[in-house]
């Protein structure tokens, strides 16, 4: 009951004209990035830290939550159009969603589109209202010895759904912690690995390292290859039939689950949800045949996991201060740059925060709808604008973005050199969301393992016996040996032999006819 | 998103093994060497240079397997290295880098306006690739410094605009 009333005073202090204002701006704008391929979420949010840094928090965070859910749900209109996912979290709406348009009917699976992702974001934001209290309340109980193995359960998972190759995800993150504790630690303020250069001693700021990683390192992917502006071909109306949705109501609700789920899940991410979702429903379908040829249901299984996993990655960001995804890294760094202090004591300190952030997700989604349903084509015209002229742009506002924080040049020349450094990193098939979580988790890995030890004295027993440590290290250790190609192997003939053993019993128990 | 197609050759592979193992060695030994603050009386075990030093054991060790299974996978000639690759780096790459690093390190900061600085950034990288880069005709030379022109200033206004007087964001 409190909490209802905590949500109806956030939302009744977001219906207004200004804040109306900031969420149609800023979903707009995140439309528009999640758009243009090669332009992220992450970046998108990190940008618009920098240029929201003056503002009140409640208006900034407004801004950023808003940009974050209409640039996921914007990357699908490319997804379904061109083929080409506008972001990692689209790529699968490639598969049905571009077949349907081949088919002539572009606008419905927009119109599905829609009706997915804002369906999603609905129930990620009920989940978000649900689950953040009880989760902090649990995170109380939580030591250094459990925040250690978070911390390391991020990077791990992160690293190992992103991309194709675990180890590369895994080093990512790995060097991600390390560079995270580059300067002064944390604990006796000792400079560490600062080379006796004084900017250094505070160490790489996190918002210039971002911007260099996502934005600096995408303009340099985008400027390799030459690229001319896509034609689009012309689509009939998105305006989604209401026969699509009732008729696929157990899929949207599975994907809602599935797409939550995964977005608690430390740095797992908005593209791992649509994949979870869309595998879940092809094997749940009775038209599993369909899946990949235009198929209504996979399109909008998809949609719905992605979008709903943002509010579940911002679930354990604003519980734990350990993000579910990349973009939720970089949502959590302006919380705190804003003096929030998300984690275990933000429903004790700030309670009216959790509802606030209820209240813009909510906002951020009602407004995704609306530009969904009447908006769609001039918004499309973005893609026209040719990469020889959008990316330079881009560059000028990561040199202000990096600068802007802290009026540093130091961090324009971090944002320089972990963009050349990422753009390389990305041509040897390096992924960069674990070495975001690697930044954003260094911190507290840092500070819960040496805490840890002074607390038993040096022993490494409680890091193993604590009962949810046991658990985080155990899926840890699974998820290593899992990539030991002679295990991976002996585990697939295991679950081969299992499901011809319980083909067999079930022939044998079905009445022959 | 990042295209991920253009999956490096083992011989790469294993050089980046052979390059993780060196960045992990060298922080376990800046981390080794670190000062333990011995003579502050601190808990050994809340010495700064623990936990970069397992980091860098670590990166180490996956450094370590990345060589070996580039190795593994290059004697075995199930390798790909028959499969054409795009190189990592070409001339619009070095264009775009030094064009980057001329404006970001160059002019950024030196004592010229920002707008002014970034107008000269915009209008070269725009026309440089949009009329080198794109091959185009000699008839649309002028056509594309005028394209550059408008997109130069405008962009550099527009930008110094909203940052400075809208968000009171201090530029460079």
């Amino acid at each position: 009951m409190e909490g209802l009333v905590a949500l109806a005073r956030s939302l009744v202090t977001f219906l207004h004209f200004w804040p109306i204002v900031l969420t149609l701006g800023s979903t707009l704008v995140g439309i528009m990035i999640g758009c243009m391929p090669g332009l992220s979420a992450t970046l998108g949010i990190a940008l618009l830290t920098t240029l929201t840094i003056k503002m009140p928090p409640n208006d900034a965070i407004l801004i950023l939550i808003s940009a974050y859910i209409g640039a996921i749900y914007g990357g699908s209109r490319t997804a379904i159009l061109l083929n080409i996912p506008g972001t990692a979290a689209n790529a699968a709406a490639c598969l049905d969603g571009y077949a349907l348009a081949r088919q002539g009917q572009a606008g419905r699976a927009m119109g599905i589109a829609t009706t997915g992702s804002v369906t999603g974001s609905l129930f990620g934001v009920v989940c978000l209202a649900l689950f953040t209290p009880l989760l902090g309340e649990v995170a109380l109980a939580f030591g250094a010895f459990e925040f250690f193995w978070l911390a390391v359960f991020g990077v791990m998972m992160s690293g190992q759904v992103t991309g194709e190759d675990a180890l590369k995800g895994w080093i990512m993150g790995f060097v991600g912690l390390f560079v995270a504790l580059v300067g002064q630690d944390g604990i006796h303020a000792h400079n560490r690995f600062t080379f006796d250069i004084n900017d250094l001693a505070g160490g790489f700021s996190l918002i210039p390292m971002l911007v260099g990683a996502f934005g600096f390192a995408e303009v340099l992917t985008a400027m390799k290859d030459k690229m001319a502006p896509p034609a689009l071909r012309a689509f009939d109306s998105v305006l989604p039939r209401f026969g699509d949705v009732l008729r696929y109501w157990k899929t949207v609700l599975r994907s809602g689950v599935i797409g939550v789920y995964v977005g608690i899940l430390p740095g797992v991410g908005e593209d791992m949800a649509a994949w979870a979702s869309y595998a879940a429903a092809r094997r749940a379908s009775k038209e599993s045949e369909q899946f990949g040829k235009g198929s209504v249901e996979g399109l909008m299984a998809a949609e719905t996991g992605d979008n709903a996993s943002i509010p579940g990655a911002i679930i354990p960001a604003l519980a734990l201060a350990i993000p579910g995804s990349a973009p939720a890294a970089v949502l959590l760094a302006a919380m705190i740059i804003h003096g929030v202090r998300p984690g275990p004591l933000l429903m004790v300190e700030q309670p009216q925060f959790v509802y606030d952030v209820v209240a813009m997700c909510t906002l951020a989604t009602l407004g995704m709808l609306f530009f969904g349903l009447f908006l769609i084509r001039p918004m499309l015209l973005v893609l026209r604008i040719p990469r020889t002229i959008i990316m330079p742009i881009i560059f000028v506002l990561c040199v202000v973005g990096s600068y802007a924080i802290a009026q540093r040049l130091f961090d324009v020349w971090t944002m320089i050199g972990f963009g050349v450094a990422g753009f390389f990193l990305r041509q040897l098939g390096y992924h960069m969301a674990p070495l975001v979580l690697g930044m954003v988790l260094g911190d507290i890995l840092d500070k819960s393992l040496r805490r840890g030890l002074v607390l038993s004295d040096g022993s490494l027993e409680p890091f193993f016996t604590r009962p949810i440590c046991l658990v985080l290290w155990l899926v840890i250790a699974a998820s290593i040996l899992w990539q030991i190609p002679p295990i991976k192997e002996a585990a697939g003939r295991a679950a081969g032999a299992l499901a011809r053993l319980t083909g067999v019993r079930d022939r044998e128990a079905r009445p022959r006819g | 998103m990042q295209s991920l197609d253009n999956q490096p050759s083992p011989r790469v592979e294993f050089f980046s093994g052979l390059g993780w193992i060196t960045l992990g060695s060298a922080i376990v030994y800046g981390s080794w060497t670190m000062d333990r603050l011995e003579n502050l009386n601190i808990n050994p075990y809340t010495a700064p240079g623990l936990v970069p030093g397992v980091l860098g054991a670590v990166i180490a060790l996956c450094g370590s397997i990345m060589a070996v299974r580039a190795a593994r996978v290059g004697t075995s000639g199930s390798d790909r290295t028959a499969v054409t690759r795009a190189p990592i780096f070409n001339w619009r790459v070095a264009l775009s880098i030094a064009l980057c690093l001329g404006f970001a390190l160059g002019l950024v900061g030196r004592g010229a306006p920002f707008w002014a600085a970034a107008a000269i950034f915009l209008f070269l990288h725009v026309f440089l690739f949009s009329e080198f880069g794109e091959r185009r005709g000699q008839r649309r030379l002028w056509r594309g410094i005028l394209v550059a022109l408008a997109v130069s200033a405008g962009a550099s206004f527009a930008i110094t605009m909203i940052f400075q007087e809208f968000f009171l964001v201090r530029l460079p």
